[in-house]
């Protein structure tokens, strides 16, 4: 274990003198964080992007009530507003405009919206009042003298006269969707609601339905956290296939093993001290990123103990993959090659970045046979989704792993030429 | 005397190539002992195979007595090793590199004197990778000394190394001979295997063709010593056809090759009886000499067979 601990520290402090080498340990893993955060986070706004076209313009000008509803749909904070002018042509915006951080959903507000609802508003208020008064002539008749009845019931002639010079029909909104946009629905009952809040005020009486915001019991996050932790595990994977396997090639091509070699070290604790050393390494600069995104984006989905074990267990596992490629592979190129061969593809096909339900379900099978897939579910499991139990099959593929490839790793470095 | 190491109709093949071919010799306590030869001629893997870092692919190695192929632990402990291109961590210090062989050989020496030893402790503190060529050798040099070692390896110890430099490692390698360590030297160039080794063995596309005490191989391949007379004519040409084993004249003057040493005085003797206007010297043959002889070619500064 002493030998051990010597060769950890005397890589440890190699490492930490290279300045170049930090500058580009770090470089990577920063770039990668900020590159997805703002791709994927939009800096940290949850709310969802909502494109209206407001025809409903007076003077250039939207009317009063339509604009009042917009601000009623923003009030509700699950909306950002953009607005879109009403001589954009809805579908070739959307062909000319692609995105890929929200989905297009866009609320068309008719010409005559105000007008619409204003009649409709004096059609509903007239409905009432006939209703009153039909109430009060059939109940309260036989109390009451003729005049007066006469009265009451030329009123409610004239009231209905007037009525039929109202429109009758709603005042109708369109909300365009894409047709796979499952957050839809959802957000149809949630406009629905704002026009029904918005509905009952007009006419008057008291709301029927409020819409307030009440905090759910839950972890304040945003969506940089839902991909921070494949994104580590993600950093974890490379620095472990590609980092570790090129410097333990560089070694042997430096001379640095041969001088090793020919000491009483044992092979193992050469094998073990650099997968100990890159893993505390891939270890101190994935706290490092943690606390970058924490200052730079305010993620907040800091790892607990048993995602921090989660990742040291990652770190040997992937460590030990990179010393086995690069015990396997003699040129430095060709394992630095090797190791961008594995780690991209993992990195891409295990749903890391995105939910795997995105991909054919034959690269979802395909996924569900590479352990960074396992790993970055579990660490999802442990920071966002509070579950530990569902990590546990995180932590046995990946321990089983890490066995496995530190036994190979020792059996494929050469101390010894034969 | 002692044998150190022993070596027995050691092979070696790489796939289809022939390394190393059923070679056979002992070196002695306390002796530096060269091997010698161009590039490729197998000096490297009898080297490694007596480090334990090659398996042999037949005859047998004993190293202090241990088997090479069985025994590798306990030869480790017990010999130092300089490898050939010699490398270590370039941004440890020359103390950590040092001190992390210690840590690795368990043992506690005493560090200021094995650098002071070598004239690097002023150097101590400065990173690998900053130093010179020379500087380099002596802290691999020290990280072979650092175990106390009774049998010290050094693969090419000066290749590389300017002039300069290379006068300096010898100076280094005859102090630890004195200090009684037994030195297993290879090398490419015939000077310092002359100046340094007691014994050499000429090795030459895996065989070793030649093997003597350094003075022996010269008196016996080194072709005589020789004396050149610079404006010598025609009486001296007389002179030397007589007393001389061969007579070369041409623009350099006349040069008569003698056996031993004191024909060639003898005969320098005579040339100035003639007339002391003569300008004279004598020329003792040496390895490269020796080696010419053996092999037919010489050995260039990057160790080519020319």
């Amino acid at each position: 274990m002493k030998r051990v601990y010597a060769i950890f520290t005397a890589l440890l402090k190699s490492w930490l003198r290279s300045k170049i080498g930090i500058f580009f340990s770090f470089l990577f893993p920063v770039m990668l964080l900020i590159i997805f955060s703002t791709i994927f986070g939009g800096a940290g706004d949850t709310r969802y992007t909502l494109f209206v076209q407001n025809f409903d313009v007076e003077n250039g000008e939207p009317t009063g009530l339509s604009q009042g509803f917009v601000d009623a749909l923003e009030a509700t904070d699950i909306f950002a507003i953009q607005y879109l002018d009403t001589d954009v042509d809805v579908s070739t915006y959307v062909k000319e405009n692609p995105s890929f951080n929200f989905s297009y959903r866009i609320l068309v507000i008719p010409k005559g919206f105000e007008e619409h609802a204003v009649n409709k508003s004096l059609s509903v208020r007239m409905d009432v009042t006939l209703d009153t008064l039909l109430l009060f002539q059939e109940q309260y008749a036989q109390y009451m003298d003729e005049a007066d009845l006469q009265q009451i019931i030329e009123g409610q002639t004239i009231l209905q006269q007037m009525k039929t010079t109202l429109p009758t029909d709603l005042s109708e909104l369109v909300l365009l969707t894409d047709r796979g946009d499952t957050a839809a629905p959802a957000m149809t009952s949630v406009i629905y609601g704002v026009v029904n809040a918005f509905s009952n005020t007009l006419i008057g009486t008291e709301d029927v339905v409020a819409i307030t915001g009440e905090p759910l019991e839950q972890k304040e996050l945003r969506v940089v956290d839902y991909y921070l932790p494949g994104f580590i595990a993600a950093f974890i994977m490379t620095n472990g296939i590609i980092g570790a396997n090129t410097t333990i090639s560089e070694y042997r091509r430096d001379g640095q093993v041969k001088r090793l070699a020919a000491t009483p070290l044992p092979k193992s604790s050469w094998v073990l001290g650099n997968i100990l050393q890159q893993a505390v390494l891939a270890f101190i600069l994935t706290g490092i990123m943690i606390i970058l995104g924490w200052i730079i984006f305010g993620v907040r989905a800091f790892p607990d103990i048993y995602a921090i074990l989660l990742i040291f267990v990652g770190a040997v596992a992937f460590c030990s993959v990179g010393m086995v490629l690069g015990g396997v592979i003699k040129d430095v190129e060709a394992a630095s090659g090797a190791g961008n061969a594995i780690a991209f593809p993992m990195m891409f096909l295990s749903g890391a970045f995105w939910p795997i339900e995105m991909m054919p379900e034959y690269l979802q099978t395909v996924a569900k046979f590479l352990p960074l897939h396992y790993f970055h579910e579990g660490l999802r499991q442990l920071m966002i989704f509070d579950n530990p139990e569902k990590s546990v099959t995180a932590f046995v593929i990946l321990g089983v792993f890490a066995v496995v490839f530190i036994a190979v790793a020792f059996k494929v470095t050469r101390w010894k030429e034969l | 005397m002692e044998k150190i190491v022993e070596v027995t109709e050691l092979v070696k093949h790489y796939k289809s190539v022939i390394a190393v071919n059923g070679i056979s010799f002992d070196v002695y306590k306390g002796e530096i002992f060269s091997l010698v030869g161009p590039n490729g001629a197998g000096k490297t893997t009898t080297v490694e195979i007596l480090e334990c870092l090659r398996m042999p692919t037949s005859g047998s190695a004993y190293v202090l007595g241990f088997d090479v192929k069985k025994e590798e632990s306990k030869i480790k402990k017990r010999i130092g090793v300089m490898p050939q291109d010699f490398n270590t961590f370039e941004r440890l210090t020359v103390k950590e590199n040092v001190e992390l062989i210690a840590k690795i050989y368990g043992v506690k020496p005493d560090i200021k004197a094995v650098l002071e030893e070598l004239g690097i402790w002023e150097a101590r503190d400065r990173k690998f990778e900053a130093l010179s060529g020379g500087m380099k050798r002596r802290v691999g040099v020290s990280m072979a000394l650092v175990s106390d070692p009774e049998l010290l390896f050094l693969d090419e110890p000066t290749t590389g190394l300017d002039p300069q430099a290379r006068r300096e490692t010898w100076e280094v390698i005859n102090r630890l001979k004195k200090m009684g360590k037994t030195i297993f030297l290879t090398s490419h160039y015939m000077e310092e295997v002359e100046y340094l080794s007691d014994r050499a063995a000429v090795i030459v596309q895996g065989d070793i063709i030649a093997l003597e005490t350094v003075n022996a191989l010269i008196s016996q391949y080194g072709g005589g010593v020789k004396v050149n007379v610079a404006n010598g004519d025609k009486k001296v040409e007389g002179l030397f056809t007589e007393l001389a084993e061969t007579v070369i004249s041409n623009e350099r003057g006349v040069t008569g090759t003698f056996q031993t040493r004191q024909q060639a005085s003898k005969a320098l003797a005579s040339v100035y009886r003639l007339s002391d206007e003569y300008t004279v010297d004598i020329v003792e043959p040496s390895m490269d000499d020796v080696f010419a002889q053996l092999v037919g070619g010489r050995v260039d500064e990057r160790g080519e067979l020319v």
